[in-house]
């Protein structure tokens, strides 16, 4: 079991190739492609997924913001709601305080089966300029960004939710109609990068 | 004044000591409390009780606000911590006893509203803190921990102006 716990750590500790742009990308731009491995052990590349789905969501997510944490459901049915509907939704722990290991239990802990990837040295989060926990992304089949910004206005309670951002944008797109709202502003813990 | 701050989202309460918080901020009450301030150098520090550089920086806003207060300097704490975590700041804020009011963030409302009342670089970061002169004009935001020998000398600086 150690053994097992160990090579799955080491997996989440993978190696990142990623492509050198140095700006946040704009919506409409390419998104920054990377290649990860993710904390169960498999192979995962951004372009490679957005080819094969509608749409994928990338999340910057955090273990121990409490920001982060207030949408743990939120993403977790979210992700199993869109599935379907051809939407990936992926996760992306760039904080230096939190390792893969315990990116892991917290996944298993609330339900999290979307894959999730430990960015080390926030070498992705450097390339998508993201400073905050919980941040997301949509990029859609064709690779280019449609949003950016926060899942919703109210981190807090998700029964007073008025403004789903996130879920607007996948709607939209689905429906092949332009993103109305297309940046939002992201409140949340800040990234601890290296 | 009390209907005002009714008005402006300020729901003080009865007895709004140091000890305990002295109301709820959305973001029309975050104007309104630096708004009253005007005529004091206002720092609007933002922390919750998970905050680890938070609660480590706390007593040094409280010397600060100590060292200064003759000269005009009022400082200003708002708690971030939800709801459920509304006992965790009363406890903390009992124990701690800071020597200005505190308040804490609403619950509800739209993030990016109270972002902009606060400052549109912030992103919810903490500590965050904000610095205000006499006339009620935002001068400077600190992201993280508060350089306090610098951050006081540009204070003094600002008492010392009318």
């Amino acid at each position: 079991m150690r053994l097992f716990r160990s090579i799955l750590v080491l997996a989440g500790l993978c190696t990142l190739s990623v492509a050198a742009i140095a700006e946040a990308p704009a919506i409409g731009a390419a998104a920054p492609d990377f290649q990860l491995t993710t904390i169960d052990g498999k192979s995962f590349s951004l372009s490679t997924e957005a080819k094969s789905h509608k749409a994928v969501v990338v999340m910057f997510i955090s273990t121990q913001c409490p920001y982060s944490n207030a949408y743990n459901d939120r993403m977790r049915d979210m992700a199993s709601a869109y599935a379907s509907k051809g939407v990936l939704l992926v996760g992306i722990n760039s904080n230096k305080t939190e390792d893969a290991s315990t990116a892991l239990s917290h996944a298993k802990a609330h339900g999290h089966s979307f894959p999730i990837m430990k960015d080390t040295g926030n070498k992705v989060a450097d390339l998508y300029d993201a400073q905050h926990t919980p941040t997301v992304y949509v990029i859609d089949s064709q690779g280019k960004v449609r949003y950016e910004g926060r899942i919703d206005e109210n981190y807090e309670d998700p029964a007073g939710v008025t403004s789903p951002d996130l879920k607007n944008a996948l709607d939209a797109l689905l429906a092949g109609k332009p993103v109305a709202r297309t940046v939002t502003k992201a409140f949340g813990c800040s990234i601890k990068r290296v | 004044m009390i209907a005002l701050l009714f008005v402006f989202g300020v729901r003080p309460t009865s007895a709004a000591a140091p000890s305990r918080l002295a109301g709820e901020l959305d973001a029309a009450g975050f104007r309104e409390v630096v708004a009253r301030e005007k005529g004091h150098v206002v720092l609007v520090n933002f922390w919750a009780t998970w905050c680890v550089p938070c609660r480590e920086e706390f007593p040094s806003l409280s010397r600060l606000q100590e060292r200064n207060r003759a000269a005009g300097l009022r400082v200003v704490g708002v708690s971030t911590d939800f709801e459920k975590q509304r006992k965790a700041v009363e406890r903390f804020l009992a124990e701690r006893r800071p020597p200005f009011p505190n308040y804490h963030r609403k619950k509800g409302g739209d993030d990016q509203d109270f972002i902009e009342a606060v400052d549109s670089s912030w992103g919810g970061e903490l500590p965050f803190s904000v610095l205000y002169d006499r006339s009620g004009r935002k001068v400077r935001v600190f992201s993280g921990k508060l350089p306090i020998a610098s951050a006081e000398r540009e204070i003094r600086k600002l008492l010392a102006s009318p």
